[in-house]
């Protein structure tokens, strides 16, 4: 008995010891996640109509499988070291920088596992450059495959010279904070590096927009004992895997379909070849030809961009207008509380996509339409939410404060209200992206989406779904397209909610 | 019996909504009542004494030194504000008198309250004082029963706080409901297509079109129409569809249950993946079942539903001939894939509530407590833990009810399903007005209704509203 409590016991410290250490974490991450998609290949791989494997598919899976070994490998080393000596030794960090390598398979995991595993005292700025280079290298990755096309577009050399640039100065700038970022002491000198990142953003990649706005705010609160907020909240949001890859995956789709400007040529996804009809899938087009000899690859990152900007459309207008809506009717109680939410009551009863149907149908397809018809039926769950919370704080001591210091109206609901009250909004928000993003497709699949020739997810899928029996592939990569945006987002959503809480604090 | 009535009459007529209610639905009693208030109140002009009994008790005040001290009073109150503040407003000798008449007055009218004479002879006449006096006397109360019974029938809902309730939210449905109709025909009328050249085709003659408006009304203005559809709620009777010229309510009435019916099942499915599955993730959180699970939820959540539909199609359908493809009333098999596809939805959000609101109440005391008395921890999670967890889990499932029969339609199109999803698709590209009308209204009305039950079920899960609705 007391034999036994003591192992157990003893378990326990292991497990606590172990969880200190992130390289450990990641570690174990990547193995799990590397083994989950060999498995996923593997499945993949398997044709159910001729009950065989597909030779190519199952090379590419056990690549997946080697992986895992020496991951796995690795990851004991790790485990071991840290039980043995307390730490990581240099020499097994070193291992880090060949496992780097593991990037050429497109295993960004370990890429990730290996990063953490090279630097000994990882601050939030090296964990978002971390996550900068190997966005603009997957994206880089990503547009490389137009080479196997026929023709590319005029701008790809340029698109392509650009993306290089930008990961090899993320990569400089990690080398950087290596050298002059200590906790909270950044050097003063990283103050352009960080209006430089700033402006790199401009290709779609967050976590440099992310990575320069924080080495400029340290710069500026260079002697302060409180830690900036948000850098908090960014910091506990980086600690939860999933939420990380889930940024991380929207980031790579915002970037690619803003760089698509450059590297992506238009016509193939739009116009017309009646030699490359309802092509399988191959490397001049990975996820082979529509019914009009379409790229469909192509057409999924043009995609991209109109599902991102109907998703985050549908999500911004109804919290402007809803929250307006909302705080008013929050703050000022009484009757016209009654009469605002009574009305909105009647938009609540309706369903948001009969709503929406209705709308589409009756002004017409077109993206705009799409939006107004997709937002006007969210406006009251985010007047609700807005009203709910406006409620606890306008009866909050800080608010009766600033009544009592005579602060008008406007003043203390857009500086003191609406700032406390943001966090559940931005959930609420990150959460409700995805959601739209699946009923904007759903319209196009019905038909009441965007313009039938738009290449928007939904719609691909409609044009596939035609040839399911002949050629399924049509109608799966798009879906797959976008349960994993959706996903990506609502990873974020729940990884913001638990940063956000403030029960953790 | 009576006092009862009159002690609900007397809080009914503090609700002004409620108080046009009651005049409307009791007029005749009120009719009564309003004779004899008017003549009561003119009787009581000619016997009015109150001035009289002001001069008494102010002379009163006078003779007992009260008004001498009350001027004290309001006086040094002044003359410390004055100090206090060091300013001055006015003449302070005109502000002292001015205050100190307000001060007495106030005193007059309080000494006048509880004046005896006063008191005997003379209680203020009110309309609702008339009529209760008058419901005292049997015979009234009876010709009262007979001509304003639904009166009585609205003071007997009121008693009941569930009743009160239930009609409160039943009337408040009514006016969303008209809501509902201004809002979904002013969008559709609208619209830019031509319901008649929709219907007839390109060809038809400009004869045929007038023609065509003119018999389904669509030749009048909007106002006219407006009303003509808020006539259709009333009377239940929304007219004929412009395609097919069919009773629209028929039509609908025939496809409500199928729409139903792949609701229910797919509730059913939800409900009996979801809710053990949540349990066990939150016995275990942070356990591999647990991350599984909640990996596979998150991906319910994220996945369309018209993908899955086809994918299920090409799977079981196209390559394993195992179920068919498309929905048949009498083949409860074809009722499998829809459920499915309906359910992994609805399944994946009533999961990650169940864990969540099961994490939260599992770290309660009063679980602790249960375990320490030697309860066995089965008996502690069901009973204990999942009542008191229950309430989100259950406005989940009610939200999510009302959102899967408005948002069924998608997946009514992938199955061929002839619910009313489809049928309002089908019919808005026509715009055919009065099927999309009826459509969304009858969709809003059993949506509003699941809302009422499931905040009625809140009463019977949860002790604390139930106490707080007996007071309601």
């Amino acid at each position: 008995m007391n034999n036994n409590s003591n192992a157990s016991y003893l378990k326990r410290e292991r497990k606590r010891k172990l969880s200190r250490f992130t390289e450990y974490k990641s570690a174990t991450f990547a193995t799990g996640i590397t083994f989950a998609i060999f498995l996923v290949i593997l499945f993949g791989a398997f044709d159910f109509a001729t009950q065989s494997f597909n030779m190519g598919t199952v090379s590419a899976s056990l690549i997946y499988l080697v992986s895992t070994v020496i991951q796995a490998l690795l990851t004991f080393k790790i485990k071991s070291d840290i039980l043995k000596k307390g730490e990581v030794s240099s020499a097994t960090r070193k291992l880090g920088f060949i496992m780097l390598l593991f990037v050429l398979t497109a295993n960004i995991f370990i890429a990730i596992a290996a990063f953490n595993l090279i630097k000994k005292d990882k601050g939030i700025e090296y964990n978002l450059a971390i996550y900068s280079v190997l966005t603009s290298f997957t994206v880089m990755m990503i547009s490389l495959l137009n080479l196997f096309k026929e023709y590319v577009a005029n701008t790809f050399m340029l698109g392509m010279g650009v993306l290089a640039g930008l990961t090899i100065f993320y990569a400089v700038v990690m080398l950087l904070i290596h050298k002059f970022v200590h906790g909270k002491n950044v050097d003063k000198h990283m103050k352009p590096i960080g209006y430089l990142l700033i402006v790199s953003a401009i290709s779609g990649n967050v976590f440099a927009l992310l990575l320069g706005l924080v080495i400029i705010t340290k710069i500026k609160h260079a002697g302060d004992e409180i830690s900036v907020e948000w850098i908090e909240v960014l910091r506990r949001l980086f600690r939860n895997n999933m939420a990380i890859i889930g940024m991380f995956v929207v980031t790579v789709l915002l970037s690619i379909s803003l760089c698509s400007y450059l590297t992506f040529d238009y016509s193939i996804a739009t116009d017309n070849n009646y030699s490359a009809l309802l092509l399988e899938p191959s490397l001049e087009y990975p996820f082979g030809t529509d019914d009009y000899g379409r790229c469909v690859f192509t057409r999924i990152v043009f995609g991209a961009r109109i599902s991102l900007a109907v998703g985050i459309a549908t999500t911004v207008v109804p919290i402007i207008i809803g929250g307006v809506l909302g705080a008013i009717s929050g703050f000022y109680g009484g009757k016209s509380d009654n009469i605002i939410m009574r009305l909105l009551d009647v938009l609540y009863a309706v369903p948001g996509i009969l709503l929406a149907i209705a709308i589409v149908a009756a002004f017409g397809t077109s993206t705009f339409n799409l939006i107004m018809a997709l937002s006007i039926g969210s406006i009251p769950t985010y007047a609700r939410t807005v009203r709910a919370s406006v409620l606890g704080l306008a009866n909050s001591e800080f608010v009766e404060a600033a009544k009592a210091c005579g602060a008008k109206d406007h003043i203390i609901i857009f500086k003191h209200i609406i700032p406390n009250s943001l966090a559940p909004i931005i959930v609420r928000a990150t959460l409700s992206i995805g959601g739209a993003v699946l009923s904007t497709s759903s319209l196009s699949y019905l038909g009441l989406g965007v313009e039938p020739h738009v290449p928007e997810w939904g719609n691909i899928l409609k044009a596939g779904s035609t040839y399911l029996e002949t050629n399924p592939y049509l109608a799966i990569y798009p879906g797959l397209a976008i349960i994993l945006l959706v996903l990506a987002f609502n990873y974020m959503g729940d990884g913001l909610r638990d940063a956000l809480d403030p029960k953790l604090k | 019996m009576k006092k009862k009535m009159t002690n609900i009459l007397d809080r009914i007529f503090k609700k002004p909504l409620y108080r046009v209610f009651l005049f409307l639905l009791g007029l005749p009693t009120f009719l009564v009542s309003f004779i004899v208030y008017c003549a009561r109140k003119s009787s009581y002009a000619k016997t009015d004494k109150t001035s009289e009994i002001r001069a008494r008790i102010l002379a009163e005040l006078e003779k007992s030194g009260e008004k001498q001290a009350l001027y004290n009073e309001t006086r040094m109150f002044l003359e410390n504000k004055r100090a206090f503040f060091k300013k001055e407003s006015g003449d302070f000798e005109k502000n002292v008198q001015r205050e100190f008449e307000k001060e007495l007055n106030k005193l007059v009218e309080r000494r006048l309250q509880e004046d005896e004479e006063y008191k005997k002879n003379y209680r203020p006449i009110t309309l609702l004082g008339v009529m209760k006096d008058l419901l005292q006397n049997n015979a009234f109360l009876v010709f009262s029963i007979i001509t304003s019974l639904p009166m009585y029938l609205l003071l007997l809902i009121y008693s009941n706080p569930y009743a009160k309730y239930i009609f409160e939210r039943l009337v408040m449905m009514i006016f969303v409901l008209f809501g509902v109709v201004f809002l979904v025909f002013t969008i559709l009328y609208m619209s830019p297509m031509d319901p008649a050249v929709n219907i007839l085709g390109q060809t038809a003659t400009q004869e045929q079109i007038v023609e065509f408006n003119r018999v389904y009304g669509l030749d009048q203005p909007y106002i006219v129409r407006l009303f003509e559809a808020f006539k259709g709620l009333v009377t239940l009777d929304m007219g004929r569809s412009y395609a097919g010229n069919e009773v629209v309510m028929e039509a609908i009435s025939r496809k409500f249950p199928v729409t139903l019916q792949v609701t229910f099942a797919s509730l059913a499915v939800a409900l009996i993946l979801a809710i053990p599955s949540g349990i066990i993730s939150a016995v275990k959180p942070y356990s591999t079942f647990d991350y599984v699970f909640m990996l596979i939820a998150l991906l319910g959540l994220s996945i369309p539903n018209f993908w899955l539909g086809l994918v299920l199609i090409l799977n079981f359908s196209i390559n394993l001939h195992w179920l068919p493809a498309t929905y048949s009333a009498t083949d409860w098999t074809t009722l499998i894939m829809p459920a499915i596809v309906l359910g992994t939805a609805l399944s994946a959000s009533v999961a990650r509530m169940t864990r969540s609101s099961m994490l939260e109440v599992i770290n309660q005391d009063y679980i602790t407590t249960a375990k320490a008395k030697g309860l066995s921890s089965k008996r502690v999670i069901l009973k204990h833990a999942l009542g008191n967890a229950m309430i989100p889990i259950v406005t989940v499932v009610g939200l999510q009810f009302g959102g899967m029969l408005g948002g069924s339609a998608v997946t009514e199109k992938v199955f061929n399903i002839n619910g009313i999803g489809s049928y309002i698709v089908d019919k808005q590209f026509i715009p055919d007005i009065p099927v999309v009308l009826t459509g969304v209204v009858y969709v809003s009305v059993v949506i509003s209704l699941a809302n009422l039950v499931v905040d009625i079920l809140y009463a019977f899960l949860d002790p604390r509203i139930k106490s707080k609705m007996k007071n309601y």
